[in-house]
């Protein structure tokens, strides 16, 4: 069964720390520890959960989660 | 490309690190970096400790004090060896290659030959392709593979990104012809494309040194950098290493016919722990099959870091008996070499800080 982005973004939020207090909207740039640490953990949970594979630059243009979740996957 | 090599096997070990500790909590804080950052990436990448070599160490020490321990604890005489092969990123100079100069301080037989391989992470796997196919058909009976570098003297101490993640170190590795039926296969790949994901930009032929080339530059996330600076895309390498490791590793294991549960180990470069516990676990490893601690005594050692590992986690067993091993080498070219077979027993000079005089 598909589930929500907001369902795959609390799944997410569990992986990756920085994004605990942020919604789907909020600025990615407002975030104060929003760093290279946090796109390769993104990186990892698409992978590992999602089975797509983002590539830095795709995460580090995105404003808010709800981009990285429409982020077109790179081919595998 | 598969490579399968028959009748060599693996001898003998050892590493020799740098003597200085560094300790990244304690960097970062005489940096002025908040204590709870550096813990969090701390915690999630397995920063510890890092072993750098003092400014008048290069990679060919490092490779030859460990090639001077190995040779004494097998009992061998140099003039035994019939050809050295030297991989690292960061030799003595840019000619002669690293090889030949270690060829002349051991005092090798004139018909040994010498060559350097232009490799980092992935380079010990590839150096060991190289010897045990000298061994195999070359008519070598005795390879000395060095393999290391001192990455640490080309990070910029204010780039808090790429400087806290790398160490020195110099490993030996002694590959012998056998008559008996020792069989390793071997899979080797690059993709160019990747080139600039990890790159010292100037410095070499096509931009060399000017005043220019050493201008400090503060990228957007404050980290510091010159041209002729080691430059990595931390997220670009995680996403190769993701896409092409598993299948290389995957691809080797099922030339040899070895499964995650009837492998002994899964020995990876140890790029960093969330790394090598992020392809192992992609692949279908246990942890426990899998070491990742070198990166928190040592640091990222290119390509010193799987004899380290092999050394430091398995060290005993492999003394003792053949173990059924798969390992990947993987990094800058872009690069990986991945190998499957039986290694062992072999002999083990223990992992030492070179002793500075």
């Amino acid at each position: 069964m598909k589930t929500s982005i907001e369902e795959q973004f609390k799944v997410l939020q569990g992986e990756v720390d920085v994004l605990a207090g942020a919604t789907l909207d909020t600025p990615l740039a407002s975030l104060a520890q929003w760093d290279s640490l946090a796109v390769l953990l993104v990186i990892s949970h698409f992978e590992n959960v999602h089975k797509v594979s983002l590539s830095g630059a795709q995460i580090r243009a995105c404003r808010c989660a709800r981009e990285i979740f429409n982020l077109k996957p790179l081919s595998k | 490309m598969h490579t399968l090599i028959k009748h060599f096997r693996i001898a003998g070990l050892a590493v020799t690190t740098g003597s200085i500790r560094r300790n990244f909590i304690t960097d970062g804080q005489a940096q002025g970096v908040p204590l709870a950052q550096l813990e969090r990436v701390a915690k999630t990448i397995g920063l510890v400790d890092r072993m750098v070599a003092p400014a008048n160490i290069t990679a060919l020490d490092l490779c030859e004090d460990a090639t001077r321990r190995l040779l004494n604890e097998m009992n061998l005489d140099a003039s035994s060896i019939d050809a050295v092969i030297f991989v690292t990123q960061t030799p003595d100079h840019s000619q002669p290659n690293n090889a030949s100069l270690l060829h002349g301080r051991l005092g090798l037989s004139k018909s040994a030959f010498a060559f350097d391989l232009s490799l980092g992470c992935s380079g010990w796997v590839a150096g060991l392709h190289q010897a045990a196919l000298l061994c195999a058909h070359g008519g070598a009976g005795r390879v000395l593979l060095c393999a290391g570098d001192t990455l640490s003297r080309l990070t910029n101490e204010k780039d808090r990104a790429a400087d806290p993640l790398f160490g020195d170190a110099g490993s030996a590795t002694i590959v012998e012809r056998t008559g008996q039926a020792t069989s390793m296969h071997f899979i080797l790949g690059a993709d160019g494309n990747g080139a600039q994901s990890i790159i010292v930009p100037a410095g070499g032929a096509r931009q060399p040194t000017t005043d220019l080339t050493r201008k400090e530059k503060v990228d957007a996330s404050g980290n510091t950098q010159h041209s002729e600076n080691l430059q990595m895309d931390g997220a670009e390498v995680f996403n190769f290493s993701l896409r092409e490791i598993p299948l290389a590793v995957q691809s080797v294991m099922q030339h040899a016919g070895y499964t995650p549960a009837s492998a002994d180990a899964l020995v990876l470069h140890q790029a960093n722990k969330f790394i090598v516990e992020s392809i192992a676990q992609k692949i279908g490893f246990e942890k426990s099959k899998a070491p990742s601690g070198i990166v928190a005594q040592f640091g990222n050692q290119s390509s010193a870091s799987i004899p380290c590992a092999l050394i430091d986690a398995l060290g005993d067993r492999l003394a003792a008996n053949p173990l059924k091993l798969v390992g990947c080498g993987f990094g800058v070219g872009l690069s990986w070499a991945a190998f499957a077979g039986e290694v062992g027993p072999l002999t083990i000079a223990p992992i030492q800080p070179i002793q500075n005089s």
